[in-house]
């Protein structure tokens, strides 16, 4: 369902110049599995998920979700996924029922359609409680699961999460994490995106560790224990990253013996 | 011709129309999020309702107070008017010169006490400094003799009065207008104890006859008033819901919601758009309404300034909300655009202030005295719009109808290029996702080297405009004096085409991009296009004298302007041919197309800006003329240069056609006075100058537009337009495998 291949990402920064913040990743995902997408803050999650959701356009290589490429048809792709992420605010002056039927209606569903799909959604959610609260005065469990629910309105093959759950009681999270298990057992294919152990452990069919950009290994994890010979999973996290963060130095350094032999100073061109 | 690179993503992707039904969901959802915000409201609905009739009430109140305050008057010295006419009727002043209503309140001779006349002046000043009194009347006693008052200046009346208290000053007019009254009693009376029939004074009655109708003199006021409270409000109406709807969702991270919804970028800007428009007219129109209401009740009740101002008539008003429409949209567009560029709603409201500085003046423009419907004033974007109105209120409907296509075509122009900037900022990640990153000087400055780029940022053309332009506003400034010789007129010219516009742009070039001829865009295109430039410049020069006449027909040029150049026209007369052509063609066109259609132009057409690139530099190029008229006609010129420019992709064949031309306006009447036969096929001469033969305008009309067409299928070697993404190889599958990645 979900097949990236060398994609990469630059931005322009002030203060580093032109920064890779998702460096060659690849990797695919099946229908029926959760792919953990595991890292720490600032290794390049969100960006990859916001160019699945093609909120972001790709520098170079590409991305296809459910058989549509993101930088060439992004409006297929948007109908073909559901993305809940910790930017993905809900509005504070629509009522939960409204803020899932609006966005049910953007993708076009028909009105019979989509009050059937609310009632099914707002059952399984649990969210008949609040279904008139404003989502300002909302707590943020109820905030996450109206995000929830806006994102699977239109029932997508595909769904992202990115560090969903990220400021949610242990109660909430372990709910939510119910839910996602539920949605695979559907057939759903799902990207999971967290910095929590914990969680890639329970949930995650494969997982990808990621790191400053790029995907350090993946694999399922009895494969990343075998290869990596350790059985404690947050061992082996920091085992390759800290190996990561050694080559990574040593490279710069060759780099700039390199450049310093071979090239004048200055800058780099487009 | 070459074919240009274009990016494999740009080729590919598929293109989807909006959707009606997106852009009403998305509106209806904006409009009842707005209204269900007690903010909005409020600004919107509640303070203008409850605005004028407070201000109403205090006028009245203000009102009220002037009348009641009334006026103190001291006289001095009243024992001295002796076998006069009399003015004062016991304590007060007799009845013919004042009336009961006037609110005179009187006290006669309070110098009773006082002995000597320099005390009594240093005592009366003193009460009207205090402001015992208002005005103090003296009757020196020199006021006796009928001689005496006659001539000295001693035994004149003073009245002591303060300039700087209102009532003071007010009280003064009072009293001379009474003491002027009596003055003219007295000299009848006088003339007619002569035995002189005083009929004789006024030979003949004066009637003056105000012919403008009704409906004219009211409005008078309010056309000019009106547009300007209603544009202020429009503005307002429209800024507040933009930064809400773009920076505040930006802030709440709503927006990124909507972003990965199946809503098209497109989509979201008509539906926010349609939402800023509401709301702004919405504002506009309440504001109105209630001013309307106000104004009517208040200025009943008050009569201000005897009846010039009555309150506003319903004709106007409805011509306004016409207009209202698309000056609405259009300031809606712009703020939904500047919106965005804030991160968050407080950013928002920073960027108010200079969209205001800048529409301010095009609002305030048609209520200067003289400003009519013109050709010329109809092409002003928003002031064109209000004399439009201001004509239909009058009722001149041929004259609004004769101008209404131009103004309707650069309304609509503005509103669409508004929305597409608002649209360009939807699609860019910059503006959507840019962080909040720490400025630092040094870190800046070092970002400038460090990460300098083949060519300039659209920024950083920018800012050489802005460079230049304000450098030239300071040298004309500095330049005072009228240069005499060529070597006065050398470094006239020299000075500012030099240091102010070849500087700046070679400067930056070569301190912030890699390469000099890149940036500068000189390159060889076809080779072709360069003996093709200077035929396309020969032939297209008729029709820039044409041009250029029709402007200084559309705006004249003012004596005091033509005085001034005078001098300056003659320098350029007596000055020989050939430094003439070097000092007015050669050097312009070089240094003006390096900076223009070379430095700023190689920036701003970066990331798709082909529009951008051709529009602007038009612009700033002809600001950097000074004269208006002169401006106008290099606004077109630049328009052309620019498209060819963009065309060719090199800034040598502009370089070419500006050259061409600029030979030809200083050398016209050379070629004619210089005997050479063949002149005559071509030119005229008449006592107004050299002009061109009318056969040849038509046949060099029609040669111009061969050229042009073929310059119209001409393609660049490389398209700029996507120079950032130049160094993706489009045949590679995988691009990545040709960058080098350092990280």
């Amino acid at each position: 369902m979900i097949h990236v291949q060398h994609l990469t990402k630059t931005y322009d920064d002030l203060s580093r110049g032109c920064f890779v913040a998702v460096d060659r990743v690849s990797f695919s995902v099946g229908r029926g599995e959760i792919f953990g997408l595991l890292g720490p803050n600032g290794a390049g999650k969100t960006t990859v998920l916001r160019i699945l959701s093609t909120v972001l356009s790709p520098t170079s290589g590409q991305a296809s979700v459910a058989g549509f490429d993101v930088a060439a048809d992004p409006s297929s792709v948007r109908r073909n996924i559901g993305f809940v992420s910790n930017n993905t605010a809900i509005y504070d002056r629509m009522t939960a029922w409204e803020l899932v039927g609006y966005f049910g209606r953007l993708h076009g569903m028909s009105r019979d359609r989509l009050t059937e799909r609310l009632e099914i959604l707002f059952d399984q959610l649990r969210m008949n409680e609040f279904r008139d609260l404003p989502g300002g005065k909302m707590s943020t469990g109820m905030k996450q699961k109206v995000s929830i629910a806006r994102a699977m309105v239109h029932d997508p093959p595909v769904l992202i999460f990115d560090e969903a759950t990220l400021g949610l009681d242990v109660l909430v999270a372990r709910n939510l994490l119910g839910v996602i298990r539920s949605l695979r057992d559907t057939g759903k294919c799902l990207i999971f995106s967290t910095h929590i152990m914990s969680e890639v452990e329970r949930l995650c069919d494969r997982i990808a560790i990621m790191h400053q950009g790029r995907i350090l290994d993946t694999g399922t994890l009895t494969e990343l224990r075998e290869r990596h010979n350790e059985d404690e999973f947050e061992e082996l996290f920091f085992g390759l990253l800290s190996r990561h963060e050694k080559e990574s130095e040593q490279s710069w350094k060759e780099e700039i013996d390199f450049n310093s032999k071979t090239s004048p100073p200055g800058g780099r061109g487009l | 011709m070459n074919s240009p690179i274009e990016s494999p993503r740009s080729q590919n992707r598929i293109s989807d129309k909006p959707r009606f039904s997106a852009i009403l969901l998305i509106y209806v959802r904006e409009m009842r999020d707005q209204l269900r915000d007690r903010r909005t409201l409020f600004t919107i609905a509640l303070l203008p309702i409850m605005l004028y009739p407070l201000v109403g009430m205090l006028l009245l109140q203000i009102a009220q107070f002037t009348r009641e305050h009334s006026t103190t008057v001291c006289l001095v010295g009243t024992e001295n008017l002796v076998s006069v006419p009399p003015l004062l009727d016991g304590e007060a002043f007799s009845a013919k010169y004042s009336d009961e209503a006037s609110n005179l309140k009187l006290l006669v001779d309070g110098s009773a006490d006082l002995s000597t006349e320099e005390e009594t002046r240093q005592e009366t000043e003193r009460w009207v400094r205090e402001g015992t009194f208002d005005v103090v009347v003296i009757f020196p006693s020199g006021f006796r003799d009928p001689e005496l008052r006659r001539t000295s200046k001693a035994a004149a009346i003073q009245v002591l009065y303060n300039v700087a208290s209102d009532e003071s000053l007010i009280a003064h007019t009072r009293i001379t207008a009474i003491l002027s009254a009596w003055r003219v009693d007295w000299v009848s009376e006088s003339l007619a104890a002569a035995g002189i029939d005083i009929r004789k004074l006024e030979p003949f009655q004066l009637n003056a006859i105000d012919l403008a109708p009704e409906q004219t003199r009211e409005t008078a006021f309010w056309s000019k008033m009106l547009p300007f409270i209603m544009l202020v409000w429009a503005m307002t109406g429209a800024f507040y819901p933009a930064i809400d709807l773009v920076a505040g969702e930006k802030e709440r991270g709503t927006l990124e919601t909507l972003l990965c919804s199946p809503a098209l970028r497109s989509e979201i800007v008509w539906g926010k758009l349609g939402a800023v428009t509401s709301f702004s007219m919405l504002t506009a129109l309440l504001n109105a309404g209630s001013m309307l209401v106000t104004s009517t009740l208040v200025f009943k009740q008050i009569d201000m300034g005897g009846g010039a101002i009555g309150p506003p008539p319903l004709a106007p008003m409805l011509w306004l909300l016409v207009a209202l429409v698309p000056l609405s949209g259009l300031f809606s567009a712009l703020a939904l655009a500047v919106a965005a560029m804030a991160r968050s709603s407080k950013e928002g409201q920073y960027y108010l202030m200079p969209l205001m500085m800048i529409t301010l003046p095009l609002v305030l423009l048609p209520m200067l005295p003289g400003m009519n419907l013109t050709a010329g004033t109809s092409l002003i974007p928003v002031t064109g719009m209000f004399l439009l109105v201001r004509t239909l209120v009058e009722g001149q409907y041929t004259d609004a109808l004769l101008h209404l296509p131009m103004v309707f075509g650069v309304t609509m122009g503005c509103l669409w290029l508004a929305v597409t900037w608002a649209k360009r900022q939807f699609e860019s990640e910059a503006v959507l996702f840019g962080g909040q990153e720490q400025w630092e000087l040094g870190m800046w400055v070092r970002h400038l080297w460090r990460d300098r780029q083949t060519v300039a940022t659209p920024v950083q053309a920018y800012a050489c405009g802005a460079i230049i332009l304000v450098a030239l506003f300071f040298g004309k400034l500095a330049v005072t004096t009228v240069p005499s010789g060529l070597a006065g007129l050398t470094k006239m010219i020299l000075a500012p085409q030099l240091g102010m516009i070849l500087m700046p742009a070679l400067l930056m070039s070569l301190m912030l991009t890699t390469s000099v001829r890149k940036s500068l865009r000189i390159r060889m295109p076809h080779w072709i296009t360069l003996p093709m430039a200077v035929l396309l410049g020969i032939t297209l020069h008729p029709m820039y004298l044409m041009l250029a006449e029709w402007i200084t027909y559309t705006y004249p040029i003012s004596e005091d302007a033509m005085r001034a150049m005078q001098p300056f026209t003659e320098q350029i007369q007596n000055a020989p041919w050939i430094s003439l052509i070097f000092l007015m063609a050669f050097i312009p066109s070089v240094c003006e197309e390096l900076a223009f259609r070379g430095f700023i132009f190689a920036g701003l057409i970066r990331q798709r800006g082909r529009m951008r690139a051709v529009i602007i530099t038009a612009i700033m190029f002809g600001i950097s003329h000074g004269v208006l008229q002169q401006s106008i006609a290099a606004t077109f010129m630049g328009l052309l240069l620019g498209w060819i420019s963009l065309r060719t992709g090199s800034v040598l064949p502009g370089m070419l056609i500006h050259f061409t031309i600029n030979t030809l306006t200083v050398s016209l009447d050379r070629i004619a006075t210089s005997g050479w036969r063949g002149s005559e096929l071509f030119i005229t001469t008449s006592q107004a100058g050299p002009a061109y033969q009318p056969l040849w305008v038509v046949t060099s009309i029609g040669i111009a537009i061969t050229f042009l067409i073929y310059f119209a299928v001409l393609r660049p070697r490389i398209d700029e337009s996507q120079v950032d993404l130049l160094d993706i190889d489009p045949h590679l599958p995988d691009p990545v495998a040709r960058r080098p990645l350092a990280q």
